[in-house]
C-alpha cells in the first residue's frame, strides 16, 4: 500500500498528511508536482493519491485554480487513468478546491468543473472545529462513519452548486459530509456550525464511484486524541476522529 | 508602453462576502481584470479566459455579452478601479503568466500582463470614497472612481489604457560624494539623503553629523572621495536598526552599555549559576536557540515592524511576519518555522484621532484601518506560509495613535547535528560563492533600515514600504529545509531583511574575512535601478547563501526545479575587504573593520523623569456585577477570538493547547504546540508587556513583564528549567535623558528578574524612536510618543503531555488563589474604567513568586492541580469569571477579606505572581503538604450551576455565566 502525497507551490499540509497515512500502515512519499510532471509513470507505484491542504499559488485566480490548471495541462490523463483503476484519491481543503477545479468531483456530466468554491459567507478566514456527518454515501473513504469532529481552516470553503446539478448530486448520493449543529441535526446554514454557508451544509463531495473524496475539513489535524479541543477531559482514546478516514483507506486495500 | 484590459470576469456571487460585510452594503460586485501587452485573438481569448477564471462562479465579459451583463447592474452607480503602481509586485499577474505559459507553451511566448480589481457599487459618493480608501493603499496602488455610465461607455470604446512600469532610463556613472562641505550641508546629507544631479534628495540616511565626520576622516586618510554606494552602505550598516547603538553605548557610569551589562550579562550570569547546557545559540545569530530534546534545537525570534505598519498596515504586517520567518530560516543552517506569534499595541479603533504628517495634509491612516490592516497582514503571511499562528495578544491605548507597535515572532526547529556537524554553527569560507535566492530586487523598502531608526515625520519616504509574497518565500523555504540543508550543501545562510544585500553579505563576510560582489548580476524586477538601490533594497523573500564552488551547480539546479531563482552574485574572500563592483567599475571598497565598527560610539546621560500622576477619576457607583461586565467587555480584556479564528493555528497538526480554551472558548494566556510526531515533549509560548506602568515605574514595568511571561509558562505546565525569554524594547525619544533613564531602569529590572528566575535571554531586538511628530486637525503641531513598551516573549519545554494544564474546573473543585493580593490598582484596567483609588502599581517580589511557581510545578506534576489560570489584567475578578465562562460551570467566591483590603481591591487588583487554581476536594491534603509555608487563599468552589456567586458576610451577589460570556465576547468597537 503506497500513498503519493503531492507538494509544491504553497501546498503545506504534506508532512502531517503523510504521517497519518503512515501510522495506519501505508508506505508513502511526498512528491513535488514538478517531479511528478517529469515522471508521471511513477503514479503506477501508488494506490492512493493525496492532495493536501495549503495555499497553492497563494489562491491567485481563485483557491485551487492555478494548481488545477497545472495538473490539467500536464497530468490530467494520467490522473483520470489513476481514478479509473481500483485506486483512491483524496483532496483535503486546498486539495479539495483543486479537485473541484479539475472537475474530478462530482464529475457527473462533463469534463469541465461544475462546482465552484467561493468565499465563506462570514467573509472571514475560519479556523475552527466543526461536526460533520455522513449521509448515505457509499465512498470507501467514509465507510462505517457516522459523525466526525474535525477542524476547518479556509477562506473559500463554500460549495457553489447550480440547482439542477445539486439535484443530481443528491439523487446520486454524492454528498460526502455535511455540517451538523450541536444537536447532531443538519446545521441548515447556521454559523458557526456551518462555517462557510455552503448550500445543504456540504463539507465534502465524492465522485460517483466514490473513490475520489474532496473534503474541506482536515482529518490529519484531528488524528491524535490530543489534537481535539479540550482533550484533557477525555484522555482514554488514542486517536481523534480524523484517524477513521485514513483507516478506511487502509481497509479498502486490506 | 500601454496595455489594454482584455479579460474581465465578473463574480456571480462569492468574493464579495468580506467586502459586503465590511461595508455593510449588499450591492457590491467584484470584477477581476487582466491587461496584456499583446492583443489576444478570439481563440486565445477563449482559452486564456478559461484558464484564469471560473465558469461556475464568474461570467467572462466578452464583446458580445458585455452590454447585457453590465446593464444588469444598471442600478449600480459607481465603479472603483484599483491597480498596482508601476514597479509594485503584482503577485496575481505572476501566477497568471505562469499558468498561461505552462498551458500555451510555445504558441504564446513573450508578453507582459498586469492584474486589476474592479468594484461595482451602489451607494453615495462619500461611501465610495471610503470603500476605495479601505480597499486600496495609495502608496502601492492607484484608485480611480468612475460614474457607472461613464465606465460603461469607456468600456465600449475600449479605453482602458493602463500605464505600465516606466522608469526613466538611467545610465549609471560612478558617483563620488564631496564631504568637504559645511556642517550644515553635511547634516543635510544625513537627514535628507544624497543630492542627485537634479538637486533632489534620495531620502534620509539617518546618519548624524558626527558619523558623517567620521566617514569624512576615514576617506581623507585613504586619500579619496567616497562613492554614493559607500555612504549608503555605511548608513545601513551603522543604522540604529542594525547596530543597536543605544543599547551598546556607554550610558552614565555603565561603560559596557546596557545590553552587555543587563541583557547579555543576565544570561552569562545564569549560565554560570546553572551549569546546565540548555542554551545553544545566544544573541549572535538571527534567532536565539535552546535545546528541545537530545536530537533537536528550537529557536525563537521576535521582531517589530512599527513604522512600515503605520504607513501601510497590511504590507507592514505581512512583511513583518514573513520577515521573522526568514530569521528562523537563517538560524544556524536553517530552522524550519513551526509557529508564529504576534502582539499588537494599537490606538482605539473606535476613535478618530485626525493626525497629519504635514500641516493640514498628508493624514495618518485612521486607527481602525491600521488595526484591521495589521491583523489581516499577519493572517495572510502566516496562513499562506503554512505556519501556525497560535500565540498572541492585542492591547489598546491612545498613545499608540501616532505609531502602532507590531511584534511578529517565529519559533523554528532544527536537528542538533547535520551530517555529524553542529547545525547551529555556520561559517562562510573564503572562496565560497555568494548565492542570492528567492524573489527579485525592486525599489521596495529602500531606506527601510535607516528610516525605522528615525521618527515618523513629513520626510518619511513612501518607498520604504515593502510588498510581501509569502508563496515565493514558501517555495524557497521548502527547498532549503527539505532539499539542501540536510546534505550540507552550503556553509552559511542568512536572511535579507533590513538593509538588504548590504547587510546580509556584510554580516556573513565577517565569517570569512570579506567579499566581492558584482551587482549587475543581481536579478531585478524591472530595469532602471541604480547600483546603490540594488545594494540596499529591502525586497522581500530573499536569502543569501555561502556555497562551496563544487556544490553551486547542484544547489542552483534544485532551486530552479522548484520554480525558485538562485543567482551567483559574488564570492567571499579572506582579505578583510568589502568590495562591490557594477559592470567592472569598483563602486565600493571599504575595510571590514571600519564598515562594522567604525561608527562613533554614543555616550549617553540619563536623568530622573517627572512622574506623570494618573488623573483622579471619580469612582462610578455601580454594582459588582456591573463592574465585572464593564471590565470583561473593555478592549484590553475582551476576547480576541475573532483573531484566533482567522489565524490558522492547526496547520502542521501540532496545536495541543489552543488559543481558545474550554467549551466556552476563552482566549488563553499561553498556548502549546507538539512539534515532533515521535516525542511527547511540547513547546509552550506566551508573552507579556505592561506599557501602562511605564511612566509610573519602568523598573516594575519590566519586572511585571518578565514575571507574567514566565508565570504563564509555569501555569501551562512547562519545565521551569527549560524556559527562555526574549526582550523587545520599543521606546520613544531615546535621545532624551529621561527616556533613557526609563530605559536603564527597565534593563536593570531585566537583569534582576531574569537572574532571580534563572530564565536566560536568548534573543532580542529594540526599536528606539516610536514617536510621531506632526499636526492635529487644527494645524497645531503635536508630538505623540508611545509609552515605553517592553515585550517579553517566553518559550519553554513541556516534558510530558500530562503536565499540560487546562483552565476549566469541575463540579466540587476547590478554588484557590496562589500568591498574595495587595492594593495594587494603579494604572490597572479597573482604575481606567471604573475609577482611581489611592493605590500603588504592582511590584514583583521574586522570592515569593518563585516559591509559588516551584510549588505549583511540583503540585502539577503530582496531579494535584485540576485547572489553572494566570491572574493578570482585571485581577481575581476577571480570572474567576473567565474560568466560569471557559468551563460553563458556576463558581461561588467567598469574600472574607483580610489585611484591610476592600472588595474591589481584592477582586480587581493586578498584583503579580498569582495563579487561580482549582483542585479536586480529595487533593486538598496533598495540596497543603506541597504548599506548606507558601501564600495561598481558598476563595471558593466550583458548583456546576449557571451562575457565579460572590458571598460576603452580608449578602450574595449573583451573575449569570451566559451574561458574562456575552460581555466577554463583545465585538471591539471600530473593528
Amino acid at each position: 500500500m503506497n500513498v503519493l502525497v503531492l507538494s509544491g507551490y504553497g501546498i503545506n499540509c504534506e508532512n502531517e498528511t503523510l504521517h497519518a497515512f503512515e501510522v495506519v500502515g501505508f508506505k508513502g512519499k511526498i512528491v513535488h508536482i514538478n517531479d511528478l510532471i517529469q515522471n508521471p509513470k511513477q503514479l503506477n507505484n501508488y494506490q492512493v493519491f493525496a492532495i493536501p491542504g495549503g495555499f497553492s499559488y497563494g489562491d491567485d485566480t481563485g483557491s485551487g485554480n492555478a494548481m488545477a490548471k497545472k495538473i490539467l495541462t500536464n497530468l490530467y490523463d494520467q490522473l483520470i487513468d489513476f481514478s479509473l483503476k481500483d485506486k483512491l484519491i483524496i483532496g483535503i481543503c486546498n486539495g479539495c478546491q483543486i479537485l473541484i477545479n479539475l472537475g474530478l468531483v462530482p464529475s457527473l456530466n462533463k469534463k469541465d468543473p461544475e462546482v465552484a468554491m467561493i468565499e465563506n459567507k462570514s467573509g472571514s478566514y475560519e479556523c475552527r472545529w466543526v461536526d460533520v456527518k455522513v449521509n448515505n454515501n457509499k465512498s470507501p473513504w467514509l465507510k462505517n462513519i457516522s459523525i466526525l469532529n474535525l477542524p476547518v481552516a479556509h477562506q473559500e470553503g463554500q460549495f457553489m452548486i447550480p440547482i439542477n446539478l445539486l439535484k443530481s448530486i443528491k439523487a446520486n448520493n454524492l454528498i460526502g459530509l455535511q455540517y451538523i449543529n450541536n444537536h447532531k441535526k443538519l446545521a441548515k446554514g447556521q454559523f458557526p456550525f456551518n462555517p462557510n454557508g455552503s448550500k445543504d451544509d456540504i463539507a465534502a463531495l465524492t465522485n460517483q464511484n466514490g473513490n475520489i473524496l474532496a473534503m474541506m475539513p482536515h482529518p490529519e489535524r484531528a488524528f491524535y486524541h490530543y489534537h481535539v479541543p479540550n482533550w484533557q477531559n477525555n484522555t482514554s482514546k488514542k486517536f481523534g476522529d480524523g484517524y477513521k478516514i485514513f483507516m478506511n483507506a487502509k481497509k479498502f486495500f486490506a | 508602453m500601454t496595455n489594454t484590459i482584455q479579460i474581465l470576469s465578473i463574480e456571480k456571487t462569492g468574493k464579495e462576502s468580506s467586502l459586503q460585510k465590511e461595508h455593510n452594503n449588499k450591492s457590491i460586485k467584484i470584477i477581476d481584470g487582466y491587461f496584456f501587452s499583446r492583443n489576444l485573438d478570439d481563440q486565445k481569448f477563449t482559452k486564456i479566459s478559461k484558464l484564469i477564471s471560473n465558469d461556475v462562479s464568474q461570467t467572462i465579459l466578452t464583446k458580445k455579452n458585455v452590454k447585457k451583463v453590465l446593464s444588469s447592474y444598471s442600478n449600480f452607480n459607481w465603479v472603483v478601479e484599483i491597480k498596482f503602481l508601476p514597479g509594485v509586485t503584482d503577485n496575481i499577474a505572476t501566477t497568471v503568466k505562469e499558468i498561461i505559459k505552462d498551458n500555451l507553451k510555445s504558441s504564446f511566448k513573450s508578453f507582459e500582463l498586469g492584474s486589476t480589481k474592479i468594484i461595482l457599487i451602489k451607494g453615495r459618493k462619500e461611501d465610495i470614497t471610503k470603500i476605495s480608501k479601505n480597499e486600496a493603499n495609495p502608496l502601492i496602488q492607484t484608485i480611480k472612481i468612475y460614474p457607472f455610465k461613464q465606465y460603461l461607455n469607456n468600456f465600449k470604446k475600449n479605453q482602458f489604457k493602463i500605464e505600465k512600469v516606466k522608469l526613466p532610463k538611467k545610465k549609471y556613472s560612478k558617483k563620488e560624494i564631496n564631504l568637504d562641505i559645511s556642517d550644515h550641508q553635511l547634516s543635510l546629507i544625513g537627514k535628507l539623503g544624497i543630492e542627485e544631479n537634479d538637486k533632489s534628495r534620495r531620502g534620509t540616511l539617518g546618519l548624524d553629523l558626527e558619523s558623517l565626520k567620521v566617514i569624512r576622516n576615514y576617506f581623507s586618510t585613504i586619500k579619496r572621495k567616497p562613492t554614493d554606494v559607500e555612504i549608503e552602505t555605511l548608513a545601513q550598516t551603522w543604522s540604529e536598526h542594525c547596530k543597536h547603538k543605544i543599547f551598546s553605548a556607554k550610558i552614565d557610569d555603565i561603560q559596557e552599555g546596557i545590553f552587555k551589562k543587563y541583557i547579555k550579562g543576565a544570561t552569562e550570569k545564569i549560565i554560570q549559576l546553572r551549569k546546565d547546557n540548555f542554551c545553544v545559540s545566544l544573541f549572535t545569530d538571527n534567532a536565539g536557540g535552546i535545546e528541545f530534546n537530545k536530537d533537536w534545537i528550537i529557536c525563537h525570534k521576535v521582531e517589530t515592524h512599527n513604522t512600515p505598519s503605520a504607513l501601510d498596515p497590511f504590507g507592514g504586517a505581512i512583511t513583518g511576519i514573513v520577515g521573522v520567518n526568514r530569521d528562523c530560516l537563517g538560524f544556524g543552517k536553517g530552522a524550519k518555522p513551526i509557529a508564529n506569534t504576534y502582539a499588537y499595541y494599537l490606538a482605539d479603533p473606535n476613535k478618530n484621532y485626525q493626525l497629519y504628517r504635514q500641516k493640514n495634509k498628508d493624514p495618518m491612516l485612521p486607527a481602525n484601518f491600521i488595526a484591521k490592516g495589521i491583523i489581516s497582514g499577519v493572517r495572510v503571511g502566516g496562513n499562506c506560509s503554512g505556519i501556525p499562528t497560535p500565540q498572541g495578544n492585542v492591547y489598546f491605548d491612545d498613545r499608540f495613535a501616532g505609531k502602532p507597535l507590531v511584534f511578529c515572532g517565529t519559533v523554528g526547529i532544527i536537528p542538533k547535528k547535520i551530517k555529524g556537524k553542529l547545525s547551529h554553527k555556520k561559517k562562510a569560507n573564503p572562496g565560497d560563492i555568494i548565492l542570492m535566492t528567492g524573489g527579485r530586487v525592486g525599489k521596495d523598502g529602500i531606506h527601510g533600515a535607516t528610516f525605522s531608526s528615525e521618527e515618523l515625520d513629513p520626510n518619511s519616504p513612501v518607498s520604504a514600504v515593502q510588498i510581501g509574497d509569502p508563496i515565493t518565500q514558501k517555495k524557497m523555504s521548502d527547498v532549503i529545509i527539505r532539499e539542501l540543508r540536510d546534505e550540507n550543501l552550503y556553509s552559511s545562510i542568512t536572511d535579507n531583511g533590513a538593509g538588504g544585500l548590504s547587510s546580509s553579505i556584510g554580516e556573513m563576510a565577517k565569517e570569512s574575512g570579506g567579499f566581492i560582489v558584482n551587482l549587475e548580476k543581481v536579478p531585478l524586477k524591472y530595469n532602471g535601478l541604480y547600483p546603490w538601490e540594488i545594494w540596499v533594497s529591502e525586497s522581500q523573500e530573499r536569502m543569501t547563501l555561502a556555497v562551496p564552488p563544487a556544490n553551486v551547480k547542484k544547489v542552483i539546479k534544485r532551486f530552479n526545479a522548484r520554480g525558485v531563482e538562485a543567482t551567483i552574485i559574488g564570492k567571499f574572500i579572506k582579505k578583510d575587504k568589502a568590495i562591490v563592483k557594477y559592470n567592472k567599475t569598483e563602486i565600493l571598497n571599504l575595510d571590514m573593520e571600519f564598515l562594522h565598527e567604525g561608527y562613533p560610539k554614543l555616550n549617553l546621560k540619563t536623568s530622573f523623569p517627572k512622574i506623570k500622576k494618573e488623573k483622579k477619576k471619580i469612582i462610578k457607583k455601580s454594582s459588582l456585577i456591573d463592574k465585572l461586565h464593564k471590565l470583561l467587555s473593555s478592549p484590553n480584556i475582551v476576547s480576541k477570538e475573532f483573531i484566533a479564528t482567522q489565524y490558522d493555528h492547526e496547520v502542521q497538526a501540532t496545536s495541543i493547547i489552543k488559543p481558545l480554551q474550554g467549551e466556552g472558548r476563552v482566549f488563553g494566556n499561553a498556548t502549546a504546540i507538539k512539534p515532533l510526531f515521535d516525542d511527547e515533549k511540547s513547546i509552550a509560548l506566551s508573552q507579556a508587556a505592561y506599557p501602562q506602568y511605564a511612566e509610573t515605574n519602568p523598573y516594575d514595568m519590566a519586572g511585571c513583564s518578565i514575571d507574567t511571561a514566565y508565570k504563564n509558562l509555569i501555569v501551562s505546565g512547562a519545565n521551569s528549567k527549560k524556559i527562555a525569554i526574549l526582550d523587545n524594547f520599543c521606546w520613544c525619544s531615546s535621545d532624551e535623558p529621561d527616556r533613557l533613564y526609563q530605559l536603564k531602569e527597565a534593563a536593570k529590572a531585566c537583569y534582576d528578574y531574569a537572574v532571580a528566575y534563572q530564565t536566560p535571554f536568548i534573543s532580542g531586538k529594540d526599536s528606539m524612536f516610536n514617536d510621531f511628530k506632526g499636526f492635529d486637525k487644527t494645524g497645531k503641531s503635536v508630538k505623540i510618543s508611545i509609552p515605553p513598551t517592553l515585550l517579553i516573549s517566553s518559550i519553554g519545554v513541556v516534558d510530558k503531555i500530562s503536565h499540560l494544564t487546562k483552565m476549566t474546573s469541575d463540579d466540587g473543585d476547590i478554588l484557590l488563589v496562589l500568591g498574595n493580593t495587595h492594593n495594587e490598582l494603579l494604572d490597572s484596567v479597573y482604575s481606567k474604567i471604573i475609577g482611581y483609588e489611592k493605590s500603588k502599581n504592582p511590584v514583583v517580589n521574586s522570592k515569593d513568586a518563585l516559591r509559588t511557581y516551584r510549588n505549583f510545578e511540583k503540585a502539577n506534576k503530582l496531579g494535584i492541580i485540576n485547572s489553572a489560570i494566570g491572574i493578570d489584567l482585571g485581577g481575581i475578578g476577571i480570572a474567576v469569571t473567565k474560568m466560569a465562562i471557559a468551563s460553563k460551570k458556576g463558581l461561588t467566591i467567598d469574600l472574607k477579606l483580610k489585611n484591610k483590603i476592600s472588595v474591589d481591591q481584592f477582586l480587581f487588583s493586578e498584583s503579580q505572581s498569582r495563579i487561580l487554581v482549582s483542585i479536586k476536594k480529595n487533593k486538598l491534603a496533598n495540596f497543603k503538604k506541597v504548599f506548606k509555608g507558601s501564600d495561598y487563599t481558598i476563595i471558593g468552589k466550583c458548583t456546576g450551576s449557571d451562575v457565579v456567586k460572590f458571598k460576603d458576610n452580608k449578602k450574595i451577589i449573583r451573575g449569570k455565566i451566559s451574561d458574562f460570556a456575552k460581555s466577554y465576547k463583545q465585538n471591539i468597537k471600530g473593528l
